[in-house]
């Protein structure tokens, strides 16, 4: 079987090449007939979300995503791929948590709505009772083996958490502090993260994970670090406007402050990515993505006020450093006028009644003698 | 050489005849001074470059490596002095620059006295408690941008807890943005009321010596 070596050098060689899967894949699958590695059960609840990481899941390109259910995970429920409904589905998912406890993989997509009991996010019918997504994502996640978030809503509140947050939006990991929710963010998720993290938990465990939470095989190095345009970040050489070929660093790329590797994996089928279509980078991995990384053009997020007007950083600043300036002319003025300025000065130096005059006087020359050589 | 000598002190003759009183006291020893004007020139440098990196002004088309390479040697410099004084405040069991209960009482009268319903500042030890309060915020804004900055060079790599702390990247940019603004509303009210209150005390920051008590000629 692949060793766990060879799988993180795929992972990155597959990024290179466009052919993870492909890479990756073949392998699998024959150990997966061997029956080296078992197929891992995977469950996906949607709680508060666009749906928008099973659209992104499907785009893995060669072989497809109908492969991967096929031959290496046992997909059991999943709202955009059941094959069944109502009831039916549902009792696949109980049968799962009653009959395969900490061997099946639960997957979040979509933010955990808090507000009002979490009544405002209704995500099954039960015994005539309505459940919510926070009662089931924690009811399902407490036994099961791995807690994926998928998304940036899942794994940090995302959009829907965005300001005024007004369903009170979280990620998976604050409602379920018992457990470790591997974080695999973005907006939506690239396929090459969800399923790469999946496939490395089915061979090896857990992934090792960074500062919030995420992969480190996905989300170690910055968009900057890897940015084919870093040469002319490290020269000045700016973008003034969105869609020139200079870096975009002027018109607010988030890049320098977002963990990810799109530089080198690109998206649709390592098609394109912003930057190499000459906008900045938004910065959809991060915790805090939108508000902290909105407006996308510019550097530094809005501050918002109390009565939901939104001021740019830079103008506090200027507004800040005015009424400083501001203050210190007035200032200046009253205490000229008070005589303050004047008094102050004259109390604190010295002042010599008879100031000491010096004169030249007389100027005198030394003669000597010049030492001769014989 | 003779002529020389007996110039001096006909011209220190002249001097005693003027009416200066007091005696020169060193109020600024030199690590103090060291500290003051190193400490000046490192963080106007490593503000200034960072405004730079905050917001490229493409006119200067400044090579950026370069100013973040700058940004970062100047706060190094700038650490640098600041465990100078803390040093030598330990070494000389200095306390002027920690402030006091008794300090801020006087709080009110000095503010009052800024803004001209009291004629003269309230008493005060080496430092007003205006004073006190503001070098105590620099200390403290200091530390924090400082070890944001750390968690930002190191890039998540180190210094977890303060990423996890404060919540990403962003907000480590948008904090040391705000203390960089603090600062720069601070220092003008800082060099402005030291040039226009008490001149000999700004002389002391230079030589080292104070007249004291104050001349106070009228
Ligand atoms: C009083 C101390 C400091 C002040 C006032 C300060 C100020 C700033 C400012 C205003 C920025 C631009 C932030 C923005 O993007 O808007 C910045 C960026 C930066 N600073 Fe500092 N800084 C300080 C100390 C440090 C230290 C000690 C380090 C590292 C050892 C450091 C490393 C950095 C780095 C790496 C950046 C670039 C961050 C980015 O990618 O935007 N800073 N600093
Ligand atoms: S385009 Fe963005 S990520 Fe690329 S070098 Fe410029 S700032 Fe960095
Ligand atoms: S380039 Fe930036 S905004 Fe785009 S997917 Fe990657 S991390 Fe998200």
């Amino acid at each position: 079987m692949l060793s766990r070596r060879d799988f993180l050098k795929l992972a990155v060689k597959g990024a290179v090449l466009g052919n993870f899967y492909q890479l990756i894949t073949p392998p699998l699958a024959e150990a997966v007939a061997a029956g080296e590695v078992k197929k891992l059960p995977v469950v996906m609840i949607e709680t508060g979300t666009c749906t928008g990481d099973s659209i992104s899941l499907d785009n893995i390109w060669t072989p497809t995503f109908s492969d991967i259910l096929t031959n290496i995970v046992d997909w059991r429920y999943d709202w955009t791929m059941n094959q069944v409904q109502g009831d039916a589905a549902y009792r696949i998912l109980q049968d799962t948590y009653e009959k395969l406890p900490s061997e099946y993989i639960l997957i979040v997509q979509g933010s955990m709505i808090q507000r009002d009991d979490g009544h405002y996010n209704h995500v099954a019918y039960e015994d005539g009772r309505l459940i919510t997504g926070i009662d089931l994502v924690r009811r399902i996640g407490l036994k099961a083996k791995y807690v994926v978030a998928i998304g940036s809503c899942a794994t940090y509140g995302g959009p829907v958490a965005g300001y005024p947050n007004p369903t009170q939006a979280t990620g998976v990991q604050n409602i379920l502090p018992e457990r470790r929710v591997i974080n695999v963010s973005g907006c939506p998720a690239h396929p090459d993260w969800i399923m790469g993290t999946l496939l490395h938990l089915a061979l090896y465990g857990e992934p090792e994970l960074e500062k919030f939470g995420r992969p480190k095989l996905f989300y170690g190095e910055t968009i900057h670090n890897r940015c084919p345009r870093r040469a002319d970040y490290d020269q000045g050489i700016f973008a003034t406007d969105i869609g020139q070929k200079e870096c975009l660093f002027r018109v607010g790329c988030k890049g320098p402050v977002t963990y990810a590797d799109c530089p080198i994996r690109r998206w649709n089928d390592r098609f394109n990515w912003p930057i190499g279509c000459n906008t900045p980078c938004i910065g959809c991995t991060e915790p805090g993505y939108p508000d902290l990384m909105s407006p996308f053009t510019v550097h530094l997020p809005d501050i918002p006020f109390p009565g939901g007007t939104k001021v740019n950083t830079d103008s506090i600043g200027l507004g800040v450093l005015g009424l400083t300036s501001v203050a210190i002319t007035g200032h200046v003025v009253t205490s000229l006028a008070k005589g303050r300025l004047q008094k102050n000065l004259l109390r604190s130096s010295v002042k010599v009644q008879h100031r000491p005059a010096i004169k030249k006087v007389n100027t005198y020359h030394q003669y000597r003698l010049k030492k001769t050589k014989n | 050489m003779k002529h020389h000598v007996k110039l001096r002190k006909s011209v220190r003759k002249q001097l005693q005849k003027g009416n200066v009183e007091g005696t020169l006291i060193q109020s600024q020893p030199i690590w103090v001074r060291i500290f003051h004007w190193g400490f000046a020139f490192s963080l106007t440098l490593v503000i200034l470059s960072g405004l730079q990196l905050h917001k490229p002004a493409s006119f200067l088309a400044l090579n950026f490596s370069k100013v973040l390479t700058i940004h970062l040697i100047s706060c190094w410099f700038a650490l640098g002095f600041l465990g100078i004084r803390i040093a030598d405040a330990l070494i000389r069991k200095d306390d002027s620059l920690i402030p006091k209960l008794q300090d801020l009482k006087h709080f009110p009268q000095l503010m009052a006295y800024y803004f001209f319903l009291r004629s003269s500042p309230p008493p005060g030890r080496k430092y007003n408690s205006g004073q006190l309060i503001i070098y105590t915020s620099w200390f403290v804004l200091f530390l924090v941008a400082t070890l944001l900055g750390l968690a930002s060079y190191w890039e998540g790599e180190h210094l977890i807890w303060v990423w996890r702390l404060v919540g990403g990247f962003q907000v480590i940019r948008w904090v040391k943005f705000i203390v960089s603004i603090y600062f720069l509303a601070t220092i003008p009210v800082h060099i402005y009321l030291s040039i226009t209150e008490d001149i000999s005390r700004l002389q002391a920051m230079v030589t080292g010596y104070e007249r004291k008590p104050t001349p106070n000629n009228r």
